[in-house]
């Protein structure tokens, strides 16, 4: 469904930071998504997760390496505090999201109602989104996304926000769609979730692939201290 | 993505901006009139009362050139900065860039239908009635409309690739006001001096024909006309194809911006 081969990707930063000015977000990173699979990576803040979902949603481009993905497969991907035009409500940012995505407006408008419902939004859902909380966002982010069918969905921590009980209520969606043929990447700090959804987990620590493999090994050796867990702990 | 989704987008994008912007003015959609009125208002002060300009209704000659020169220019500089203002977006979905400073300049041309609109109503107020000539604007404002979005999506383009280049947009536009006969007759120069700039200035050949047409009856020159809106289309066609081209860096200078 989806594959990396040798990816590996830089920005530009200040000439006196990092290597000359090249920041190494990726350094050589292969792995395949079967369709079906749900996969989670882990890694802390900064090592390069969010950018290989935008590698893998084709937002960006790779510097070096090949990102194969099923022709004509569609692919979403759900962040927190991203993506959201401030000054329109919920209801338009929601009406937006899902034009974006490639539906059709018709659809898009038919979809709102079951959005504001999931949302749990209330009035709320009326309001411009500068309005909202994080909470509040991430529902709305997540909900949007989630109604909108695509073959690959890219979650990127929108799961860690929000109450407990709107977490409960998204993941229980999340694991009724992850019974069906939705492929997922799921990148997360809350490991009960990824042991819970993922059948795969990866670990990307400095811009590489640390490990890969059952999510409860990968997040064992990802929680070691540094220097514990090391480069040997990769697996093919 | 199909033809007809990306102008639904474009549209639906453009109507829903209109909506938030109305919803955030205490005055709402009286500031698509009030706005270029006010603008019409400060040149009307300084050339009329303060350097007591001469020139035969004066306030119609300014509002048929300042109207149509506010819709170019600030489309122009709205959409050059639309890729960039909308990070979250780009950063999450990989969609065609042109969209942004499309659906821009669609809001702009939504406005100004009721500017448009209000300027009939002065002229009509003021004697000058619609005449078989009028059917000229039509085209006169399709070709108005193609420079905005060639001059646009290039600006556009040229921002994400280096952003400093905003202020030199503001610039251009500052000394198109100058140079583009919006408060001065171009036909008052020197008849040599009133060929080049009518020439050299796609934007000064069309603030003359709208006065040409809705103020003296006089259709505007075809061929120039169709030669100023060949090249525009032409232009806007090459901005689409560079921003569908370079989709993803422009992506990713957006991110990094």
């Amino acid at each position: 469904m989806l594959e990396l081969v040798g990816v590996s990707h830089h920005y530009m930063a200040r000439k006196n930071s990092f290597d000359h000015g090249l920041h190494h977000v990726l350094d050589n990173v292969s792995l395949c998504v079967m369709p079906g699979d749900t996969l989670g990576i882990v890694g802390r803040n900064g090592a390069g997760k969010t950018t290989m979902l935008r590698l893998m949603a084709g937002i960006i481009e790779p510097r070096q390496g090949l990102i194969r993905r099923r022709a004509g497969a569609s692919c979403a991907l759900l962040s927190l505090g991203l993506g959201f035009q401030d000054s329109l409500s919920g209801r338009d940012n929601a009406l937006l999201s899902a034009m974006l995505q490639g539906v059709s407006k018709r659809d898009a408008l038919a979809s709102l109602d079951e959005i504001r419902e999931f949302t749990e939004l209330g009035d709320s859902f009326e309001e411009p989104v500068k309005t909202y909380s994080s909470g509040m966002r991430a529902r709305l982010g997540f909900a949007s996304g989630l109604l909108t069918r695509v073959d690959i969905l890219l979650i990127d921590e929108v799961l860690s926000v929000g109450d407990a009980q709107f977490r409960d209520k998204a993941l229980g969606a999340m694991q009724q769609r992850l019974g069906g043929e939705q492929t997922v990447v799921f990148v997360s700090h809350a490991e009960g979730q990824l042991k819970a959804l993922c059948d795969r987990a990866v670990w990307i620590e400095q811009g590489q692939l640390r490990a890969e493999g059952a999510p409860e090994e990968v997040i064992a050796q990802y929680r070691q201290p540094v220097g514990a867990g090391g480069g040997s702990a990769r697996q093919p | 993505m199909t033809l007809s989704h990306y102008a639904t987008l474009i549209d639906t994008m453009a109507r829903l901006s209109l909506k938030a912007d109305a919803s955030r003015y205490f005055f709402g959609y009286i500031w698509w009139v009030l706005e270029p009125l006010l603008y019409v208002l400060v040149f009307y002060v300084v050339f009329e009362l303060i350097l007591q300009n001469r020139k035969e209704d004066f306030v119609v000659f300014l509002m048929c050139g300042q109207l149509a020169f506010v819709w170019f220019s600030k489309s122009l500089n709205q959409a050059s900065r639309s890729i960039l203002g909308s990070k979250g977006l780009v950063g999450r979905v990989d969609i065609p860039k042109s969209l942004f400073p499309l659906a821009t300049i669609q809001e702009g041309l939504y406005k100004q239908a009721a500017v448009f609109l209000l300027l009939f109503v002065v002229l009509f107020a003021k004697g000058y009635t619609p005449s078989l000539v009028w059917g000229w604007l039509l085209p006169v404002m399709l070709v108005n409309y193609l420079l905005i979005v060639a001059c646009s999506l290039f600006a556009a383009y040229l921002v994400c690739w280096v952003f400093d280049f905003h202020v030199f947009i503001s610039m251009a536009t500052i000394f198109l006001m100058f140079t583009s006969g919006v408060f001065w007759d171009p036909r008052d120069l020197d008849p040599a001096m009133t060929h080049w700039v009518l020439t050299l200035n796609p934007l000064a050949f069309l603030l003359d024909a709208y006065r040409q047409i809705m103020l003296a009856e006089i259709a505007p020159n075809a061929v120039h006309l169709a030669i100023v809106g060949g090249i525009a289309l032409l232009v806007a066609l090459a901005g689409l194809f560079l921003l569908r081209r370079h989709s993803r860096f422009i992506a990713l200078r957006v991110i990094t911006s």
